[in-house]
């Protein structure tokens, strides 16, 4: 899913600096075009924890390697289904001094694992001249009746 | 955006009240609040989540971190919550195996110690 390599053209694109305190507006502007687009509840819940996850990661990278680029997202409609494309110009996590988080948890694995088992068909990519492009899916309406996935630990 | 905590004690517990969304923004007032917690004297608390609206992976991280401070002093960590969206993270991550969840406060209060 690449909006700007041919692929579906985005229902909503937006762009902000990589400041934590905007994360709540996002997941606002978020849960709204999904409803628009005719998500259900579950789901729209769902696109929301995905996309405040994957933008916490980049705004935290972001800010470790001193870094304000805006992070960019497309919110792309499809026929039966709603996808979020993300992307930054952070720095590769390995490269960025200090390491993430503060040494309770790694919460930057468990964002990440925690956005895999909420959507469907996450794909990661690294753009050319430093960053990153985190892009996933969710069916529209009624949900599929298979059960939750198992538990990540 | 905003993170409303309020603090009561019900006989040998203290009741944390959250109200408002926990993320990378505010989860480390939350995180300020259970260590002071923690530092005043109180290793039994109850977590009342049930006027949350967004939990993050943040969140979870504070909400473990003072997990292992009050276990430190043989205290609990008791989390008070019925919202599907809200459990859904606690199931996801495996963390209803480290949660005692309950659905009232009061439930919480009463529950043996573990």
């Amino acid at each position: 899913m690449d909006a700007e390599a041919g692929g579906s053209p985005a229902t909503v694109r937006l762009a902000f600096p990589p400041e934590p305190r905007l994360l709540g507006t996002v997941r606002l502007v978020v849960g709204t075009v999904a409803r628009k687009a005719g998500m259900g509840a579950e789901g729209i819940e769902d696109l929301k924890v995905a996309v405040s996850e994957t933008c916490a990661v980049a705004v935290g990278d972001l800010h470790r390697a001193g870094r304000q680029d805006p992070i960019e997202i497309d919110l792309l409609e499809g026929p039966d289904r709603f996808g979020i494309e993300v992307r930054d110009r952070a720095p590769a996590a390995d490269q960025i001094p200090g390491g993430p988080g503060d040494g309770e948890v790694d919460d930057r694995s468990l964002g990440l694992a925690l956005v895999g088992a909420l959507v469907d068909d996450l794909k990661t990519a690294t753009l050319e001249g430093g960053g990153n492009r985190t892009s996933f899916w969710l069916r529209r309406g009624p949900e599929p009746p298979d059960p939750l996935p198992p538990p990540l630990t | 955006m905003d993170l409303d905590l309020n603090v009561r004690k019900e006989g040998d517990h203290s009741v944390l009240e959250v109200a408002g969304e926990i993320d990378v923004y505010t989860a480390p007032k939350l995180r300020e609040q259970l260590i002071e917690l923690v530092s005043d004297g109180s290793y039994d608390i109850v977590v009342d989540l049930e006027k949350v609206d967004f939990l993050d992976s943040t969140g979870l991280g504070v909400l473990v971190g003072g997990l292992k401070r009050v276990r430190n002093h043989d205290g609990s960590l008791q989390l008070v919550c019925t919202q599907e969206k809200i459990l859904k993270i606690f199931r996801i991550t495996g963390l209803t195996k480290v949660f005692p969840i309950h659905s009232s406060v009061g439930d919480a209060i009463s529950a043996p110690a573990t």
